[in-house]
């Protein structure tokens, strides 16, 4: 359903504002997905309490003092991330179901991509935030000077988030009407991030544990990288189809 | 040692036809289903169909 | 895919087959290192090959669903895309039981391997994302970009553990050359995997259209 236009010319006296471009769209879906989580903080909340019952169940799991269980940080790290995120994707489209908030925003002059990257960037601020307190708690029970290489760390942290973000903002347009969304979302979702999972957890292992990247380590950031931009892509590319048909 | 090698080769042939064979049998079965259902569909327009005229 | 054909795919399939397996069992020798279990890779590879080419045309299949919305091309992408997994699973419990023999070991984390079970996870997720949805063209449409996604997802996976693989070296199931006198049953044996796997999907789809008649069926009992 092609909006767009015709909202306009159909109803002159009240859209005599002009349209919001592709950036502009964008941002205001992100800010009133931020907007309404941040009042309610409910995905944030169970988020975040997920991320420190992870931790603490691998320090009892794990030694965390012990020289092996340091080995495993970033995969630790990650798996806590992984979980924790799949909390505030699903989120995402779902939030829009009551009151039929998805078919209004659909009917939105706003592109089916825009809406889409709103929610991404909404998504990826709201689990940074999650993230950044993970690794404060992270560092405090696994006594780890994780701020040692803050500005990488935050950096790998920053690209392989997107990463989750950007496949689980699609996927979870995809499976917003299905029954069993909370499993059917990270079930799809993980597999298909195992790369940039393995690149964000080779790569955030060393920093997390304040020590330098080794050289050959740059192809995890190269494939990082490339990881993002590939499905960011593909994503845009398919927004539409998953929103709307 | 080369007996248990000789073995599990065997073992690796059975398996391969294995697990085609269970999916052939997952085809097979949904056919059947799809079969029971045709009649099943066909029994009910016929009886609309006696009970319209 | 008519009747005639599907028979014909799997008697000209049984026949290569049995040549095979004679030339497997009893004229090629054992390989010098590995012994009699050597011969599995006659199925493991060309399994291999049989998976990879329909998650291959279930992918060309789901973008061609995409741009022309025609069920009959989402029919194509789940029977491929089943029959592959059939052909990932042979690959993934035929390539174990030789590194069982080989390494001792069940799982080896060989990269090959490796990326192999990840593709099929994501194919698995495909089927059971099916599953969840009821209505055909809803289903069609999110399978679609499903697929798209673990598409461009499978090279990065086959590039990325492999790269993981060789920071951290393992035992490689299969790693080098291979004497010519092999190669030739390798391919030959490829033939009939085809011709079973073209066989199998062609049941598939032909039970997918009687599905979709099923539903059309359907509709007019109730409304009558």
């Amino acid at each position: 359903m092609k909006a767009a236009g015709t909202q306009a010319e159909t109803a002159p006296r009240t859209t005599a504002r002009a349209q919001p471009g592709f950036l502009g769209g964008a941002v205001a879906i992100a800010a009133k997905d931020l907007r309404s989580e941040l009042r309610t903080k409910e995905a944030l909340n169970a988020s975040l309490a997920f991320s420190v019952v992870i931790l603490l169940l691998f320090s009892f799991a794990f030694d965390p003092t012990a020289e092996e269980t340091r080995a495993l940080a970033g995969g630790l790290l990650w798996l806590v991330f992984a979980f924790a995120g799949a909390l505030i994707l699903t989120r995402s489209f779902a939030r829009e179901l009551p009151n039929d908030c998805l078919d209004a925003l659909i009917a939105a002059p706003i592109s089916a991509p825009a809406l889409y990257l709103g929610k991404a960037v909404a998504n990826w601020l709201l689990l940074m935030a999650v993230e950044l307190v993970s690794l404060v708690v992270f560092g405090i029970f696994y006594n780890a000077p994780w701020t040692r290489r803050f500005w990488p760390l935050v950096g790998v942290i920053a690209l392989g988030t997107w990463a989750l973000t950007v496949v689980g903002t699609l996927f979870s347009a995809l499976t917003v009407n299905l029954r069993l969304r909370e499993l059917m979302l990270p079930l799809l979702v993980y597999p298909v991030l195992i790369p940039a999972l393995l690149a964000a957890v080779q790569l955030s292992g060393p920093l997390a544990l304040g020590e330098p990247l080794a050289s050959d380590m740059m192809v995890w950031l190269r494939l990082l990288a490339g990881f993002d931009l590939i499905f960011t892509a593909l994503a845009l590319t398919l927004a539409e189809t998953a929103l709307v048909g | 040692m080369d007996e248990r090698n000789f073995l599990y080769m065997f073992y690796g042939f059975l398996a391969a036809w294995l697990i085609l064979a269970v999916y052939v049998v997952a085809l097979a079965g949904r056919e059947r289903r799809l079969q029971r259902e045709m009649e099943n569909l066909r029994r009910m327009i016929e009886e609309k169909q006696k009970e319209a005229s | 895919m008519r009747e005639k054909m599907l028979i014909a795919f799997c008697i000209v399939a049984a026949i290569l087959l049995a040549y095979n397996l004679y030339v497997m069992l009893l004229v090629l020798p054992d390989e010098v290192s590995q012994g009699p279990i050597f011969r599995i890779i006659f199925f493991h590879v060309p399994s291999a090959w049989t998976a990879f080419l329909g998650f291959l045309a279930a992918a060309v299949a789901s973008v061609l669903y995409l741009v022309r919305k025609d069920l009959r091309y989402d029919a194509f992408a789940v029977a491929v895309t089943e029959v592959g997994l059939a052909f990932a699973a042979v690959t993934l419990v035929t390539g174990m039981i030789w590194a069982r023999i080989i390494w001792g070991i069940w799982w080896t984390w060989d990269p090959r391997l490796t990326s192999m079970l990840v593709c099929w996870l994501l194919y698995a997720g495909y089927l059971m994302l099916r599953h969840a949805v009821e209505e055909p063209t809803q289903r069609a449409r999110i399978a679609a970009v499903f697929s798209i996604f673990a598409s461009v997802d499978v090279p990065i996976v086959f590039f990325s553990i492999r790269w993981w693989r060789t920071q951290h070296p393992q035992p490689v199931v299969w790693g080098g050359s291979m004497d010519p006198a092999y190669w030739n049953t390798l391919f030959l044996n490829w033939i009939p995997l085809l011709l079973l796997g073209a066989a199998m999907a062609g049941i598939r789809l032909r039970q997918e259209r009687r599905q979709r008649e099923l539903e059309a069926l359907r509709r007019m009992a109730h409304a009558l």
